[in-house]
């Protein structure tokens, strides 16, 4: 019962696929299994192709819309909570159907849907006539460990929906994995949640120990005393800044999918999302994959977290040191014994080191010449000068050589920070659209619904009374807003101090919010202490057993709706942060709970958290010497 | 009590059900000379018709057993046997939980317009959104429109969850409906340009005959930002300019894409014809650094290098070759070197910065060997000279040329 939290964590995957066993036992034997391409790589970290096997699936096919005939009966498709995958699927059942009447009362069409089936779901099967012939499952899988202290859900459409969407349908997955999480960990102390949807998560949350884990007594854990739930929309700067560690970096220029870095050095993705003036076809190279888990490859979790300009020398003195150990002085016996004990694993070795200079090189021949400019323009914005200039640089980037992603990525975080005007604001869309089509025009709406971007109100349209009523919420808060916050949280390091702090993840510009609270966290005293200190600045809630003592004066859901007002905070499944705060200095027993000291913190970010976001974390917690774990939906950038 | 005098007192009457009939019984009108009679249609009057002509009638028990008697009532109200069991109310909150944990339920219970009300504020306090698009989508069902709009208006998440729904099933006129009625027409603009250029593909004359009605209907509405106005009828040019092109690899490409297919193979068509770079610059209105960036690239990967160079420089009255460029020194540099451009050209380019030690840095980054060499001559500088010269390759054309330099500069000094 008692293993290390460590392989608790990875050993995740056992209770997921126990999970999908149960679903694949209700679909019947000898399947075809038709996967939506995007979740074969998950999949593989939850099972594999023989277990597969052994479970009923005989033939496995890539979900296309253009799939012909599979050869069983029985079907199970396998895809995300999309709808428009999920009409895809009914699409082709019914022209089965429609091809041979007689599968209609065969029940052999299944779709398992990851990570759970909608309402909306069900109606549109009845709307079609498939009620009754198609199964539908949820299939919600745990958290799955892609390093060391690193989780992710792996659920890469949420923050699109989340937050562009404002579409939180699925957001009681994210309650759901910290339920089954914490039924393995033991629940902790305290959760502190920062943001709308953080707040609702905890709400959800406890609608599901309410209703399942009565019986159950939740068990302490030492563990994990603290969850920091977190909502991405609260800290943007981390996910639009440059960064400069290794596995930052490598994620700016290659595609990582569930840990898995694709190294394709000739076509990466920064290049890809560049104007293409050549038409001189690239010869397929041959796929070479880096699995990004340093339990496997050690060499990446020595240089991850590095500021990309050591790596190289540690490559370098890793290379030598391959050479010293040469075997060329060994004898028959010793070289029997290395070959059959240590070949393979010094192969490997040399294997990922190859790799690992090669994609070094890449981003040193593709960031080369903007890096340096880039990251001191960023510079620039965070501390708020040269506005001027910054806004000129940004210019150039979209008048000459612009990325589709990195170029917006810099025009938010100017608009963030500084503030962009009507006509500077116009002319960047004008370029961005006269590069790659103006049909992206809605783009730019998705950035603003996200609140990525804000959009400047032209001063004809400011004049008109009829708007001034919109007006207070339009102007850019964060403008001054920003650098406010930012120092209050003492987010913006002054120079010279970046060798030992944890900004050195942004190239000395920026502390990420999450590794500030969690300093705070560390630092203090107590938890009283380090909550007055966040709660001067963040909007917090919290949760978690240390409130269990309060739970009998707690309302129950059903009372809570009934005292419900419009638009108002549910406090349901987490409270405010200040006002048990003030509550603490006359209940004693309270307080007497709030006075721990954190030892070790979750960290999770709704939407995704970031590689330097990460690399800032592991620096507090080493420096304080605590225990640590990040966790996300998914990693972003 | 008797069962006469139970319905013939006048305060059983008030409140008890009025026969509509006007013919009153002597005890009734015995009744009203008691008590002082309204007049008012609403003191309902009972007729006692029936108790007058009535039967001895035998005990209820005697017709139906008791349980029969319920089974009797139950069958009229319609219910099932086991909900008049002290089966729990189904509860506002009892549903959103249900609808939170997916398991089966149904919204039907919810009829009165205030527990509706309080299934969607309960939802959206949650957060919920699976649960809150169910509740909005059971009101579209059992509300009329007006009603529901009145409620999703004041009620942002709710809207937005709906919006998204409307959206995804592809329900456009709906949509634009639902925000024209809630003032927001700019919204719904956008939304429609995303439906047509995510349905139309690549199909040029269909985004044509779409975005031409979209622009004359929506886009000129009050609210409408103007620039996205002119981003929308910019867009109709280009698609224009790609209808009377045919060229099928064109279709829907950007109007950069389409220059840089004009300037590879139609470089020299003078400014009147169509194919022209010069047409689609004017025509979509590109701005000098992005049109100079587009033929650098083409052109330079075509190896026309004297194109390059006549684009970015030109003789001054001295006969001296100058350069001239939109695009900032330091990024032409960067891409000149990166395209592998003449030592020539870069030095050309190098040589238009005038601060010295900028000049030297961008001529050592880049390898620019000869405006090095010229600039440690003019400051007279021969250590710093001889020693660049260590660095170089011996026997090159730029080793030669440093050491030269050296030689001369001793003439004149």
């Amino acid at each position: 019962m008692d293993q290390p939290l460590q392989s608790k964590l990875s050993s995740l995957c056992l209770i997921s696929q126990h999970k999908l066993e149960t679903i694949l036992s209700l679909c019947g034997d000898k399947a075809d299994l038709i996967i939506d391409p995007s979740l074969i790589k998950p999949l593989e970290r939850i099972c594999g192709v023989t277990w597969l096997r052994q479970h009923g699936i005989e033939k496995i096919y890539k979900m296309d819309p253009q799939l012909g005939q599979t050869v069983n009966t029985t079907k199970i498709y396998f895809i995300s909570a999309c709808k428009h995958k999920y009409k895809c699927v009914l699409d082709q059942i019914s022209s089965q159907i429609s091809q041979n009447p007689s599968l209609a009362d065969l029940k052999c069409f299944n779709i398992i849907i990851v990570p759970k089936v909608l309402h909306t779901y069900d109606s549109i099967l009845e709307s079609r006539g498939l009620y009754g012939v198609v199964k539908l499952h949820s299939f919600s899988w745990e958290l799955m460990s892609l390093d060391d202290r690193l989780l992710s859900l792996e659920l890469p459409f949420l923050f699109k929906q989340l937050y562009v969407e404002q579409n939180h349908s699925l957001l009681s997955s994210v309650s759901l994995s910290l339920w089954s999480l914490f039924h393995v960990t033991g629940q902790p102390k305290c959760i502190i949640s920062l943001g709308k949807l953080s707040s609702s998560v905890l709400d959800i949350l406890e609608i599901y120990n309410e209703t399942y884990s009565r019986d159950f007594v939740s068990k302490d854990t030492d563990e994990i005393d603290t969850v920091l739930l977190i909502d991405r929309n609260q800290d943007y700067a981390s996910s639009l800044l440059t960064p400069a560690t290794y596995s930052g970096l490598l994620n700016e220029i290659f595609n990582i999918t569930c840990g898995h870095l694709d190294l394709n050095v000739k076509e990466t993705k920064y290049k890809k999302g560049k104007m293409n003036f050549t038409t001189i076809p690239e010869d397929n190279p041959k796929k070479i994959t880096m699995n990004l888990d340093s339990s496997i490859d050690s060499l990446y979790g020595e240089i991850k977290h590095r500021h990309f300009s050591e790596v190289l020398s540690v490559l370098s003195s890793k290379a030598k040191l391959l050479k010293n150990e040469d075997i060329k002085a060994l004898g028959i016996q010793e070289i029997k014994h290395f070959v059959s004990t240590k070949l393979q694993q010094v192969a490997l070795f040399k294997q990922n080191l190859v790799n690992h200079v090669l994609a070094s090189e890449t981003i040193i021949s593709e960031m080369n010449n903007k890096f340096e400019n880039v990251t001191y323009t960023e510079n620039e914005m965070m501390n708020n000068r040269n506005k001027k200039s910054n806004f000129n640089f940004v210019d150039e980037n979209f008048g000459t050589d612009i990325q589709i992603y990195n170029s917006l990525r810099l025009m938010c975080l100017l608009s963030l920070t500084q503030g962009l005007s009507y006509d500077e604001y116009n002319n960047l869309v004008n370029k961005y659209l006269l590069a790659f089509g103006y049909k992206f025009l809605y783009v730019f709406q998705n950035l603003i619904n996200a609140g990525l971007l804000i959009q400047p109100v032209s001063l004809k349209l400011s004049l008109n009374i009829s708007n001034l009523s919109g007006l207070s919420d339009r102007l850019p808060k964060w403008q001054t807003g920003f650098q406010n916050q930012a120092a209050k949280l003492k987010q913006l390091p002054s120079q010279g101090d970046t060798k030992s702090s944890p900004s050195y993840v942004f190239n000395g510009s920026y502390v990420p919010l999450v590794a500030s609270i969690c300093n705070i966290l560390f630092t203090s005293e107590s938890l009283s202490e380090a909550l007055t200190k966040l709660s001067s600045t963040l909007e917090l809630k919290l949760s978690g057993s240390l409130l269990e003592n309060m739970k009998d004066g707690i309302q129950t859901l059903n009372e809570k709706l009934s005292n419900l007002k419009l638009n108002s905070e549910l406090e349901y499944g987490c409270m405010d942060a200040k006002s048990l705060l003030k509550k603490l200095k006359t209940d004693s027993k309270l307080s007497n709970a709030f006075s721990f000291k954190t030892k070790s913190v979750l960290v999770f970010v709704i939407g995704g958290v970031t590689y330097a976001e990460i690399a800032a974390c592991d620096v507090i917690q080493s420096a304080n010497g605590k225990g640590k774990y990040s966790l996300s939906v998914h990693p972003l950038r | 009590m008797d069962d006469d005098d139970y319905w013939n007192t006048s305060e059983t009457k008030a409140k008890a059900f009025s026969f509509d009939d006007d013919v009153l019984s002597p005890q009734e009108i015995l009744a009203i000379g008691q008590k002082p009679y309204s007049g008012s249609g609403e003191d309902g009057i009972l007729n006692s018709n029936i108790s007058n002509i009535k039967q001895a009638l035998v005990p209820i028990s005697s017709l139906v057993s008791s349980k029969i008697l319920d089974l009797l009532v139950l069958a009229q109200s319609g219910k099932d046997l086991k909900e008049t069991k002290s089966e729990p109310e189904e509860t506002v909150a009892i549903t959103l939980k249900r609808l939170v944990l997916g398991r089966s339920c149904s919204l039907q219970v919810h009829r009165s317009l205030k527990s509706k009300t309080e299934l969607l504020d309960g939802a959206v306090a949650i957060g919920d959104g699976n649960a809150i698009l169910t509740v909005v989508l059971f009101l579209i069902q059992t509300l009329n429109k007006k009603l529901v709009y009145e409620l999703l208006s004041s009620r942002p998440l709710a809207l937005s969850h709906y919006i998204g729904n409307l959206q995804s099933e592809g329900k456009i006129s709906e949509l634009t409906d639902l925000l024209t009625m809630l003032a927001r027409s700019p919204d719904s603009a956008i939304y429609q340009f995303q439906h047509t250029v995510k349905n139309q593909g690549s199909n040029v004359d269909g985004l044509l005959r779409k975005t031409n009605n979209l622009l004359a209907n929506h886009f000129n509405q009050p609210g409408v930002d103007a620039h996205q106005a002119k981003m929308v009828a910019d867009y109709i040019k280009l698609l224009e300019w790609q209808s009377l092109a045919k060229k099928n690899e064109l279709n829907n490409k950007s109007a950069l894409e389409c220059l840089a297919y004009c300037c590879k193979l139609h470089w020299s068509e003078g400014a009147g014809n169509m194919m022209s770079p010069l047409t689609v610059c004017q025509r979509q209105q590109i701005s000098p650094l992005q049109y100079e960036w587009v033929v650098l690239n083409v052109q330079a990967n075509l190896n026309k290098w004297d194109i390059v160079e006549s684009l970015f420089t030109k003789k001054d009255w001295l006969g001296r070759t100058t350069l001239s460029s939109h695009i900032p020194v330091e990024s032409l540099l960067a891409r000149l070197s990166e395209l592998r451009a003449g030592g020539r050209l870069l030095a050309t380019a190098v040589n238009t910065v005038t601060n010295t030690e900028e000049r030297l840095r961008l001529a050592h980054k880049y390898k620019i060997h000869s405006v090095v060499i010229e600039t440690f001559a003019k400051q007279k500088d021969r250590a710093a000279l001889t020693n660049y010269k260590m660095t170089l390759n011996p026997q090159s054309e730029e080793y030669i040329y440093a050491e030269n330099t050296l030689r001369e500069s001793v003439r004149m000094s």
